[in-house]
């Protein structure tokens, strides 16, 4: 296992990758993208996430406490490592919602695929786009029904 | 003001998603999307020509919106059978694609506090801006097809001075906007004069010490609502023939007005 932030680093990448590419394909497997994208690859980075937290917490620099102390405690390579590792996971997971959410509600997959890019960029830049388009869409189905 | 304008029987809105359905997403979209652009607004401390970086994308927002949501409005009076057609759904595609990208620029320009029209200081952005004239045009062209198409149709069940009004209003967008703001953007900016120092009409920002191209490029782009609102008027006023003959008055009278703007700042003169 190796123990250099960057190596970990460099493969998390690819990991996440996988994830969201299961995402964008998803209307081909909607049940093996919801494992892969919303279950699997999440579980793997918060595995090594919760390792990293484990070890590096109790020397990390800074806290919570105030803007500076979160500035700090990112200036130590391995909290920075788990705090990129967080950011994978969980806009992975918002990701997976946004498939599930635009599956069960009839919103297109093609109108999806910008918000999954976006997510993947800049996660709540995504989420709230995909807010915006379901918003949309239940306008529509409070005025003429709910989409074929 | 309380002529009653309205038909006795309000429009059917839920109509918007069955006969434009992208085009109805798209203003609600637009609109919802002013929401990040306000927050941007409010946090972005940088000064673009005297306003902020995002007030252009949040008044094309607006206009877009209002443009979209315009034309699913009419695309009811088009007939059925060409509102259905593959052909008509591409296009509209294609028209919502340009508004994207239009929009996206706008996002992308104000991000990166650059002008997003007239900006040749990099020949990226010099590229992007002749493309965007390009779907500009393609986008315009919307209306153009729209109001053809209810110009030829004889069942919308509208009294013919109002269906005249819609297909005229749309045509004349067209037509106008193409000759005002084709040449706005052959130039190196919407005034003409100097000396520009600041002096402006509030919310529409047009200049009052120079001429300012964008007037006759508004009322240009508004005449899909300014004609059809004079056709509703003229079908209250008089017979069936004689709101025909106003409105063919009022379309006149329109397209002189736009031109008598577009002269006006040519020669360096505000509106006001």
């Amino acid at each position: 296992m190796p123990t250099d932030p960057h190596v970990l680093f460099a493969a998390s990448g690819p990991l996440a990758m996988l994830g969201w590419l299961a995402l964008a394909l998803s209307p081909l497997a909607p049940r093996a993208a919801q494992i892969v994208a919303g279950l699997a690859i999440p579980a793997i980075l918060s595995v090594a996430y919760a390792a990293l937290i484990l070890v590096h917490w109790a020397d990390a620099p800074g806290g919570f406490g105030s803007l500076a102390d979160v500035m700090a405690l990112f200036t130590d390579p391995p909290v920075a490592l788990a705090g990129w590792l967080h950011y994978l996971a969980f806009d992975l997971l918002i990701g997976a919602w946004i498939a599930r959410t635009a599956q069960a509600t009839g919103i297109p997959h093609l109108l999806i695929l910008p918000c999954l890019a976006l997510t993947f960029l800049f996660g709540p830049a995504g989420f709230l786009a995909f807010l915006i388009l379901r918003a949309a869409f239940t306008a529509r189905a409070r005025m003429i029904g709910t989409p074929q | 003001m309380t002529i009653a304008l309205a038909s006795p029987a309000l429009p059917d809105l839920r109509r918007l998603w069955t006969d434009a359905p992208a085009l109805t997403l798209l203003a609600l979209i637009l609109t919802l999307g002013l929401i990040p652009l306000y927050a941007a607004m409010a946090l972005d401390l940088r000064d673009f020509h005297g306003n902020s970086p995002w007030l252009k994308p949040v008044k094309f927002h607006y206009a877009l919106a209002i443009y979209a949501i315009t034309l699913a409005f009419f695309a009811r009076f088009m007939p059925a059978a060409t509102r259905q057609s593959r052909l008509w759904r591409w296009f509209t595609g294609a028209v919502v694609f340009a508004i994207v990208a239009e929009c996206l620029w706008l996002w992308g320009a104000a991000s990166l506090n650059t002008a997003a029209h007239f900006n040749t200081d990099h020949p990226i952005f010099a590229a992007v801006y002749s493309l965007m004239g390009a779907f500009a045009v393609l986008l315009t062209s919307a209306s153009l097809a729209m109001g053809l198409s209810i110009w030829r149709n004889r069942a919308t069940g509208l009294p013919e001075g109002l269906r005249l009004s819609i297909a005229l209003g749309l045509i004349l967008t067209f037509v106008l906007t193409v000759i005002t703001a084709g040449y706005l953007s052959a130039q190196p900016g919407h005034f003409v004069g100097t000396p520009v120092t600041g002096a402006a009409l509030p919310i529409l920002g047009w200049s009052r010490e120079v001429g300012d191209l964008r007037v006759a490029h508004f009322l240009a782009t508004h005449a899909l609502h300014g004609l059809p609102i004079w056709g509703l008027i003229a079908t209250r006023m008089g017979d069936a023939r004689g709101a025909v003959t106003l409105v063919w008055g009022g379309a006149a009278a329109y397209a002189a007005l736009v031109t008598a703007t577009f002269i006006q700042a040519l020669n360096g003169l505000p509106l006001i």
